[in-house]
Formats: C-alpha cells, structure tokens, sequence
C-alpha cells in the first residue's frame, strides 16, 4: 500500500534537520495519517537527522503514537480506580463484545479503535468513556450503545 | 596532564585521576566490585546495580552505584561491608532470576554468595545491561540498536524489528551480550531454570572468604562439573 507522501512534505517543512522538533512532527503525522506509518518515519528520520532507532523509540514510548492504523473513530475507556469501582470493566466488556476487538485493536472496517487508559483526571465524571476526543459522563450500558451505534449510523449515512 | 584525587576504598588509599569512576579507581587497585553492564570506553548507566558501595560522609553512609560515581577527594567509600554484601546477593539473585541462561551471570551470582534463587525465574535472556546498546552506538556509532518501551515493556530491539541497512554487522552487541555463553550444562528450557551451584570449591570459597574477588570477566569462569563433554 503506497502512503501519500505530500501530507508528509507539508509537515517537514521548514523543520529539516531541527532534531528537536521530533515529537511534533510525530504529532503532526500521528494527526494526519492517524499514526506513524513505518516508511514516514524513516523519511522523518532522515529529513530530521535523527537515528531511526530514536524515532522509533520515542513512536513506542508515547501513549498517543501508534505504529498500527487506527480506526477513523477513537473510544478510550478509562480504566481509573473511581471508575472502576462505578463498573468500567463492565462497559470495556460492552465496547469490545460490540466491535468484537480487544483492547488497543481496531476493527475490521477500520472504523473503530478501543483504548484504555489508566486515568483521565475527571474522576467526578466517572464512568468516563472517550469518543474522538469527547468526553462522555456518567456512561452506562445503554448509554454506551446509543452512542456506538450514533457513530456508526453518521458513518453509514456518509 | 591529568589531576590526580586521593580517595579511600576499602580503608585503602587509592589514586585516581580527576573524573574516574569509583569503580575504575577500585579494579586499577585490584578491589574487586563485581560489575556486569560496566565497560571502561563505553558510558555508564549503571543499570546492573551489583557495583554498589557505601559512600561514608560525615559518618553517614549511602549506598549508590559505583560505576555511575565519580571520583573526589577525600571520599571514604566501603565495597565490602556486611550491607553491601547482602544487597549485593541480593541483586545478583534477582538478575540470576530474570536471565539464569548466562554462565557469566550464574557465576555472578554464585560467587556473590547466592545459594538459592528465591524469584520466579523469568528466563528473559535479557538482563537489559545496555552493554550491546551503548557499544553500537558509542564504539561504532552505527545506532541500530536501542531501548524501546518502557516500564516492564522496555527491551534491546531493532528499528521496526528490522535490521538496518546501516548495521555494520561488527556482532559486537553479540560478542559483548552476558547471554552469549550458556551455563554449563547447556541452555535451560522453560520451566527447568536452576541456579548453577554445584561447584562445591567456588561456593566453600564464596562461603568462607566473603570478599574474595568475583572474577567478572564474562563467561570466562570455572570448569563446571556438570559440564557436558
């Protein structure tokens, strides 16, 4: 599969040989592409005069970088102690029964990617469940369905 | 010309020059600190922790990694004080627990006075030395080897788990790996991870003469009775 390149030329601009700028422009392209194909990074490496095992460490240290594709939709479960103990793990089991994907995979379609993360700091929201960036409060299981199948019917409507 | 600082190890007086680690200072001197991930060329990282040492100031005393400490004068430093020993032993069990498929670790360990292992044995055959890491990157400045992960995640890899084209294929990180030579009696499997201890004359010794010197030179060590011909 080729990967369209000029996304990445746009990014790089300006930014040749700043080793420093590395995170950014792996947050750039982490946006772009929604996440870090192999053959950007050795470019980047390259272009950015940084060792490709650095690029590659620094793509594996950070939670928000991926090497796989993700999904065009993002769900992160927060795994925290207050939302556990309000039933988190019931609504991981929920979100991944419904996409039939285990945590950190994206389905199929490639629609969906489901997270989890330890804590999101909103304890007093908890259950907290992340859709693209938006935080849904006190989530249940029912609510939690809505909201999948939302998704997916604007997806489908597209 | 170089400095020179005069500093106590052991109740020795010992020369150094000026930005020497503690633990070079000691092995010119013939102290034996027993070392694993410690290389002279390359930086230290003091990742093994087995060179550790008490640090007296003042009458109090700290316990640090000498590898990673620099030489000043006047310092008192102890390497083989009862402290220093039990942890000492204890660290080489935990490093003989994560990897036991290393003869150099093996006899580390035994000749650190470890008798039994008291972990689960991981047999990770990685004790994350950073000795293949740091020869790439320092001595051959080729960087394709490196740390990746963190946490319990963290182990040596290959960009992309490939290897590079830039890899100038020296087999240094091979030939400098503590894994490299396996305990006598071959490789252990899974599930049959044991510690290495059934030379009766290095343990009576690591018994009787508690600072006797750990011969850290990797692999190189004794004849092993189980042995296979």
């Amino acid at each position: 599969m080729a990967i369209a390149l000029n996304k990445l030329d746009k990014i790089l601009k300006g930014r040749e040989g700043s080793s420093f700028e590395l995170i950014e422009v792996l947050q750039d392209i982490q946006r772009d592409y929604r996440y870090l194909p192999e053959e950007v990074l050795r470019i980047v490496s390259e272009k950015l005069s940084v060792p490709l095992i650095e690029v590659f460490k620094v793509a594996n240290f950070y939670k928000a970088f991926t090497l796989k594709p993700r999904g065009k939709h993002l769900i992160t479960v927060c795994m925290g102690t207050a939302c556990h103990v309000r039933g988190a793990p019931k609504f991981l089991d929920e979100v991944l029964g419904q996409l039939k994907v285990k945590p950190g995979e994206t389905t199929e379609d490639g629609e969906f990617t489901v997270e989890t993360v330890n804590c999101l700091g909103a304890c007093a929201l908890g259950p907290l469940v992340v859709l693209d960036g938006k935080y849904c409060d006190h989530m249940t299981t029912a609510k939690l369905r809505v909201l999948i199948q939302e998704v997916r019917g604007n997806a489908k409507k597209k | 010309m170089s400095e020179y600082v005069t500093l106590t190890i052991n109740g020795a007086k010992v020369k150094a020059p000026r930005g020497s680690s503690v633990l070079d200072a000691a092995l010119d001197y013939g102290i034996c600190i027993p070392h694993l991930c410690h290389m002279r060329d390359l930086t230290p990282i003091g990742a093994c922790r087995l060179c550790i040492v008490e640090v007296v100031t003042n009458g109090k005393s700290k316990v640090t990694a000498s590898c990673t400490l620099d030489v000043q004068e006047g310092m008192v430093i102890l390497a083989h004080t009862e402290k220093i020993l039990k942890a000492r032993k204890n660290i080489a069990e935990m490093l003989v627990a994560q990897a036991p498929n290393s003869r150099a670790i093996q006899d580390i360990a035994l000749k650190c006075g470890v008798k039994q292992v008291r972990y689960p044995f991981r047999n990770d055959n990685c004790v994350l030395c950073g000795r293949c890491v740091r020869a790439c990157t320092e001595i051959w400045q080729s960087k394709s080897l490196g740390f990746v992960g963190r946490g319990k995640e963290r182990h040596v890899a290959l960009p992309f788990d490939k290897r590079p084209e830039f890899c100038k294929r020296c087999n240094a990180c091979i030939d400098l790996c503590p894994m490299t030579i396996t305990p006598c009696p071959g490789p252990m499997k899974k599930g049959e991870e044991a510690l290495c201890g059934l030379c009766e004359s290095q343990l009576s010794m690591a018994q009787d003469m508690q600072d006797s010197c750990v011969d850290c030179r990797l692999g190189e060590g004794f004849d092993c009775v189980r042995k296979k011909p």
